[in-house]
């Protein structure tokens, strides 16, 4: 954030360079699988290593540039585990926004997506309270920005003021494949966010929306099988297809801050009328600030929302050389539905602000596996038993400079 | 004889003066006397800080600037108007930054470049200690 060319008489410098980053670690008691922070990480903590380095750290950089009174510019680059394991950096944001009035503004390139409570801030663990935003909630949208265009509009009423954002745009988002080097692709098209942002003293209150059309290929032969099997397969293929199928989000958050403690709450649910399933998740979270020493609790909670199993072809009406490969797509089908998360999370913490700059966390997670669920965890071994509980142990260095 | 008691007359009535203002006690936050703005609330003066609103509420633009990070009026002038430590104003402002909302406010290394700044400048807002107040600033209460 230090300026840099800035002329006396500048209302602002011309280029602002900045950075944060976290450098944390990791214990899972689940040793038949791995706890990562988002589904687009390969590895993490529990099976892959005892106390894994990959699952919090990150590094980011931003510059940012007044182009003239009303034209700006940021970039931002970020470091963190990708689904290949690799640290390899990409570009998080890199827009132009328009300063049309004081509380207008227009962005076009790759934004950030506002969905969450703190959604665009859920890397830069110095601007949040706990070691990771609640993935109950946080991993039902894992897109964290978009390729198109937002606008947002303040309202100020009175002492209180509404900003409006809508985001059209696209995307693009990689996922890794358990227990193999192989990688998948999620396109995610014609997506339209609404985000109301209600602001009234210490208190702020958010209403989401988001709907998109989301197409997986890995799943396309799959269900391409399904529909040699007639109007019964096809049936089935129609339901949990995921070929431009449309997803629906719909969020509420809000948060209470006056200074010495806060309380923050979020409801999300997401519909994709799919394989994926529908799912609802929550959380509630407190603090009380201590000099410079934040205490929180969490409790955080998702469920699926539509059926984790399905009868799928009924094998009885099949030849013999026929209902085989029908019981495969069903155990296909019914492999990923299972995989609908189901879980619940106490987390208790502090948060302890060292110096300016930098914070130290430490975190225990205790997380409940709903019945027959893996919940989040991913890369599961052969002894894994799904439904079961497992602690998490999170120490993280948090920094911006 | 009479001279003592007058000054603390005086300081007195600025004291007095300025209990209920924008930023009370020793920082007090000003604009031009060129200025058309008068009176702000403290909830008014946070947003402005924060970046929140960018506009008195008569419609002028509103121009914040800050004291460098580090100082002690500028950590006590947060604390009041926002309620905010300076871990917690670096938190807010890390989160505006790196998420493309938002610049924080210019920053300057002193009250007399604060002053000058203000004195020179029609929309602009600062803070400054109430004992360098002069009449090329008006104080907001």
């Amino acid at each position: 954030m230090a300026p840099v060319a800035a002329l006396a008489d500048d209302p602002a410098p011309m280029f602002s360079f900045g950075g944060f980053g976290t450098l944390g670690v990791v214990h899972s008691s689940q040793h038949s699988a791995d706890f990562t922070s988002s589904s687009a990480e390969a590895l993490g903590a529990g099976y892959t290593h005892d106390w894994s380095a990959a699952v919090q750290s990150i590094i980011g950089a931003q510059v940012a540039a007044n182009l003239t009174p009303k034209l700006s510019a940021v970039l931002q680059v970020i470091s963190q585990q990708n689904y290949d394991a690799s640290f390899r950096p990409h570009v998080e944001w890199a827009n132009l926004k328009y300063q049309f009035t004081p509380d207008f503004s227009l962005r076009v390139g790759r934004t950030a997506l506002g969905l969450f409570f703190v959604a665009d801030s859920r890397n830069i663990g110095f601007a949040n309270p706990w070691v990771r935003p609640p993935i109950e909630l946080y991993s039902m949208v894992s897109v964290t920005s978009s390729n198109g265009i937002d606008a947002s509009y303040r309202l100020h009423m009175g002492a209180a003021s509404d900003t409006f954002q809508v985001t059209v745009g696209r995307a693009d988002y990689k996922y890794p494949v358990p227990n193999s080097n192989a990688s998948g692709d999620a396109k995610i098209k014609n997506q339209i966010s609404l985000v109301d942002t209600y602001e009234r003293g210490f208190a702020t209150l958010r209403l989401s929306y988001d709907r998109a059309h989301v197409t997986i290929p890995a799943f396309t032969p799959l269900f391409d099988a399904f529909s040699e099997f007639g109007p019964e397969g096809i049936g089935i293929a129609d339901r949990y297809n995921i070929n431009d199928r449309l997803i629906n989000y719909y969020g509420i958050s809000a948060n209470y801050d006056p200074g010495a403690w806060f309380v923050m709450a979020e409801w999300g649910r997401v519909d994709s009328h799919s394989i994926l399933g529908d799912t609802k998740g929550w959380y509630v979270s407190g603090g009380y600030r201590v000099g410079k020493v934040t205490p929180f609790v969490t409790y955080a909670q998702v469920r699926p929302d539509s059926n984790t199993f399905d009868p799928g072809l009924n094998l009885s009406n099949l030849p013999p050389y026929l209902a085989a490969p029908a019981a495969a797509l069903n155990a296909a089908l019914n492999a990923t539905l299972s995989k609908v998360a189901s879980q619940r999370t106490v987390s208790a913490g502090a948060r302890w602000d060292v110096i300016k700059n930098v914070d130290l966390k430490l975190q225990l997670d205790h997380t409940n596996l709903g019945a027959n669920s893996q919940g989040f965890l991913t890369n599961t071994q052969p002894g894994f038993r799904r439904g079961t509980g497992f602690d998490l142990i999170n120490l993280t260095v948090d920094f911006v400079f | 004889m009479t001279t003592p008691a007058k000054l603390s007359l005086q300081s007195l009535a600025l004291t007095l003066g300025l209990i209920g203002s924008a930023a009370s006690a020793d920082v007090v936050a000003v604009v031009s006397s060129k200025s058309t703005v008068t009176s702000l609330t403290v909830a008014q003066v946070a947003d402005i800080f924060l970046g929140r609103m960018s506009r008195f509420p008569n419609g002028t633009p509103a121009v914040p600037v800050d004291l460098s990070d580090g100082s002690a009026e500028r950590d006590e002038f947060y604390v009041k108007v926002a309620g905010k430590t300076p871990a917690q104003v670096k938190a807010y402002w890390s989160k505006i930054i790196f998420t493309g909302r938002g610049q924080p406010p210019k920053a300057v290394p002193n009250d007399f470049d604060v002053k000058k700044y203000v004195a020179a400048n029609p929309d602009a807002i600062g803070y400054i200690e109430e004992k360098m107040v002069d009449d090329t600033v008006r104080v907001l209460r």
